[in-house]
């Protein structure tokens, strides 16, 4: 399967598909050459996003999705998404390729788990969106401030403790005082959540997982966004 | 034909739940779910046996709401029989239907077959030096030239004849004074706590001073009730953690006491009921009087703790974890709501942090591995792990998040350790037949095994030490790779790999539906296996971080602890990666290391200066926030690791394995393509 093959002389077609295993394996520097090969074959940086990386790492969230593949195997496809996509961020700027939006994603106050939530964080990467992680232990004031920064489209909150989970509903409320809750997607997730929980502190989603959170984020961003 | 309406059903304290027909009658359901209800008269609402309680509010946990109206309502013949019995308030299941989601808990008398708490406390030498004594005094008669008090002779006499000096008399060993040496005849047996305080005075010579060491779990209490002379173990008796109705796990227990008012309080108050009946029947099975015990030693990790001393436990709900106290406390019993002798003192074991209890240091005292040259690995398994590693030069010690799936939860078929489950699990290399063992019966039961199974041999789930088994045995036969998926090669070997029905998800069928105690098959799933890889990845990783902050490569024994510890093989433990390698005849279970050592501070104050050392000397680190946590958590998640090596397994894993750290390439991509192009 991955014989070494001499990728400048394989078909686009081919290479995206090699591109799109070797991302599914974690393979970092063979997804950065095939992104250097497909850029020197004067490929948009936009196509190469979508079609190579992007592609790929959806076949990853679905098979995350359903337990075919698990954390390692994810975070090593994330990781070699991001080498791929630190050669193409400054060109998708240059280019003034459309953007997917921007995330905030933080664990709430009182809550120091964050492996679930850094995975949604490459997830969304992985996705095209562009991430900005908090990290632990946010109180209602760094969310607000975050989303007064970024201006993202989404928020996400997660919470691994029944305990700190109820938190989501004071940010969420600060929010809207702050009246910057209309303009946001906000997902929510973690183990011991489920919808009603986010239903019952008025977030738009609970998300089981990476995988789920992707779709969520992108079906609710097409509302949305008409 | 329309499809039933499905309701949640929860049945505490087995735990065991699924999915059940709206409309169904609840002791049938119950069955379904393998839950076996006494029931003497079969259903005509006359024995009321098959009793429920059902547990009101919304349970975040499992994802319902339960409520006292989600059951048909109560009818004549029940409520006639309730009354006869003096059971109102329950339900009888026989007579009741499912109207929606539910939580019930079955009173232990109705509870076909009763839960097994066996706890016995384990013989090792431990030198007794109690706080509490007895000592025999004759006292000066009083007489009208001698205006000194009864108690200033007392005194004296303590002092003339046993040198103690500094002396301190309790209220009601003072009110006990004056008729005691008018029965005695001005002789007096004198209790002594710590020789300063005179806690009990009896008339004569008296022979009898008890203590109790309780281990309060989150799952299990534990009452060891000793003689303090002899330092005997009377009788050791144990029972379910009451407060397993308000929350299965810890948090669930702090969310509880978050949420509701009353919460703290009500949990409070379950918990010392259940701790003064457990110690009026260790007495009485001893033959002795509550009045003889005066002194108690307590462990527990820190939200027991807290709340059995009426301690709000919500600042333990969140990080930083702050506790209210974390050091040794000397108080009243009776002040903590505990019925002994009224004098009797109580005595709780210091905590290291906010997830690092009593009941570890209990655990370090039993044990003893600060004693020792070598490094020792102390694990004490539960919904949370407490571990210690190190010895005489230096410990550390943490917890690690293992969550609930070690106790069956979150598992398909999992449920606790109770008869039925299934807590042994063999799997051949070859045909990948297996062959298991159910709690409460002797036989394994595989292939060669009659088709038609008595009813206590048929399994109703997979507890805690089967599931690690089963996995364990699923990755030493193939089912399994390395990296914890279905090996596509699996499915063609036996029909007991199998695709979930509509999914391209895998599992294995451990028990087939005619040797099964619900009729339907028990499976292995895809989502199980995951479940346990995360929970012994955090054990793991816990554990290599306590390496890595000692400087430690090897280690030289280890020591599982706990209830559960007692039931895990050494060999799966390792073959999955739970524990680091070691050799595997230095893993050893300890047995209920936390109540042993709550003994042995009872029995000897020593031991409670050096719980009190301990406590201060060990290091504590804290897993979650360091920063190579999720780098070996992730690592970790392979069986049995993802680059560590295991030269004490290297007999027992898969010759095929391939060197640790080596990854399968393109696992399975094409697949993925053939199918969508079959699709």
């Amino acid at each position: 399967m991955t014989e070494e093959k001499d990728i400048t002389k394989i078909e686009t077609q081919e290479l995206i598909e090699t591109m799109q295993d070797d991302l599914y394996d974690g393979l970092a520097e063979e997804v950065v050459a095939g992104v250097h090969e497909l850029l020197r074959r004067e490929m948009t940086p936009y196509d190469i996003l979508t079609k190579a990386l992007v592609g790929g790492m959806d076949v990853v969230g679905a098979d995350f999705r359903d337990g075919v593949l698990f954390v390692p195997e994810v975070l090593m496809a994330a990781k070699a998404m991001k080498g791929g996509m630190e050669v193409l961020r400054p060109l998708l700027a240059e280019t003034g390729a459309p953007q997917m939006g921007t995330m905030v994603i933080g664990t709430v106050k009182g809550d120091i788990h964050d492996i679930g939530k850094n995975l949604v964080a490459m997830m969304m990467e992985g996705a095209g969106f562009k991430v900005v992680n908090l990290g632990i232990n946010n109180d209602a004031e760094a969310f607000l401030a975050a989303v007064r920064e970024h201006n993202p489209s989404i928020l996400g909150m997660s919470a691994l403790l029944t305990t700190t989970m109820p938190y989501m509903g004071v940010v969420i409320k600060a929010l809207k005082e702050a009246g910057l809750r209309k303009d946001l997607v906000v997902l929510v997730g973690g183990a011991p959540l489920n919808a009603a929980f986010a239903e019952e502190v008025e977030a738009d989603s609970y998300c089981r997982d990476a995988a789920v959170a992707v779709e969520t984020a992108k079906k609710l961003l097409a509302i949305k966004r008409g | 034909m329309s499809v039933p309406e499905k309701v949640t059903l929860v049945v505490l304290p087995s735990g065991q739940r699924g999915q059940v027909a709206l409309g169904s009658n609840l002791l049938e359901a119950a069955r379904q779910l393998g839950v076996e209800l006494e029931s003497i008269c079969a259903g005509r609402q006359t024995c009321g046996k098959c009793q429920v309680i059902v547990e009101s509010g919304a349970f975040a946990k499992h994802g319902i709401t339960s409520a006292e109206g989600h059951l048909s309502p109560v009818g004549e013949a029940e409520r006639a029989c309730c009354r006869e019995q003096g059971i109102e308030g329950r339900r009888l299941a026989c007579a009741a239907r499912i109207l929606g989601d539910l939580v019930l808990s079955v009173p232990e008398e109705s509870q076909a077959r009763k839960q097994i708490v066996a706890k016995a406390a384990t013989e090792r030498v431990i030198e007794v030096d109690p706080a509490v004594r007895q000592v025999y005094v004759e006292v000066a008669p009083a007489g009208l030239e001698d205006g000194r008090s009864d108690w200033s002779r007392l005194r004296l006499a303590l002092l003339e004849q046993w040198g103690l000096t500094d002396l301190e008399i309790d209220l009601t060993a003072l009110r006990a004074l004056q008729p005691a040496l008018r029965q005695g005849r001005q002789a007096l047996t004198v209790s002594l706590w710590h020789d300063r305080v005179v806690l009990r005075v009896q008339p004569g010579y008296a022979e009898r001073v008890c203590g109790l060491a309780i281990d309060v779990g989150s799952t299990t209490v534990v009452v060891h009730l000793c003689d303090l002379r002899t330092g005997a173990v009377l009788s050791t008796q144990s029972a379910m953690n009451p407060q397993v109705r308000y929350g299965e796990d810890l948090m669930s227990r702090v969310s509880y006491a978050m949420t509701e008012p009353q919460g703290t309080e009500r949990m409070h108050r379950a918990i010392l009921r259940t701790l003064n009946e457990l110690a009026a029947s260790a007495a009485g099975a001893a033959g002795i009087e509550l009045d003889d015990v005066l002194d108690v030693v307590l462990v527990g990790n820190p939200v027991m703790h807290h709340v059995l001393l009426g301690i709000d436990p919500v600042e333990l709900g969140a990080a930083p974890f702050t506790l209210a106290t974390s050091e040794a406390l000397d108080l009243r019993a009776s002040e903590a709501g505990l019925h002994l002798n009224p004098a009797a003192r109580l005595h709780v074991l210091p905590c290291i942090a906010g997830h690092v209890g009593a009941d570890h240091i209990a655990a370090l005292l039993a044990e003893a591995p600060h004693m020792q040259d070598e490094v020792a690995l102390l694990i004490d398994v539960g919904t949370n792990a407490e571990l210690s590693l190190g010895g005489r030069q230096r410990m550390a010690c943490a917890s690690s998040p293992t969550g609930p799936a070690f106790e069956g939860a979150q598992i398909t078929h999992g449920q606790r350790a109770a008869p039925g489950a299934i807590e042994r699990v063999r799997i051949d290399r070859a045909t990948l037949e297996p062959r298991w063992r159910v709690i409460g019966e002797q036989d394994w039961i595989g292939p060669g095994s009659p088709d038609e199974l008595p009813a206590s041999a048929r399994a109703s789930g997979i507890c805690g030490s089967g599931i690690i088994e089963a996995v364990a045995e699923m990755f030493l036969a193939g089912v399994l790779t390395a990296d914890g998926r279905f090996s596509e090669q699996a499915a063609a070997r036996s029909k007991r790999v199998r695709q979930q029905p509509g999914g391209r998800v895998s599992e294995y069928v451990l028990v087939d539906a005619e040797r099964s105690a619900s009729g339907r098959p028990i499976v292995v799933t895809q989502n199980d296996v995951r479940a346990i890889q995360l929970a012994k990845g955090a054990l793991y990783a816990g554990a290599r971080l306590l390496m890595m902050a000692l400087g430690v490569h090897q280690v030289d024994r280890i020591l599982l602890a706990g209830a559960f510890g007692s039931y895990i093989d050494p060999l799966h433990a390792m073959v999955l990666g739970m524990i680091p390698d070691c050799d595997l005849t230095r893993v050893h279970a300890v047995g209920n290391a936390a109540g042993d050592g709550a003994r042995i501070a009872l029995l000897n104050v020593q031991q409670r200066r050096e719980a009190i050392r301990l406590a201060g000397w060990v290091e504590h680190v804290q897993t979650a926030t360091a920063a190579d946590f999720q780098d070996e958590f992730v690592a970790a998640m392979a069986l049995p690791h993802a680059r560590d090596s295991f030269p004490h397994l290297q007999e027992h894993l898969p010759p095929d394995l391939g060197a640790p750290g080596e990854r399968p390439r393109a696992r399975r991509r094409q697949t993925q393509r053939e199918e969508s192009r079959q699709a």
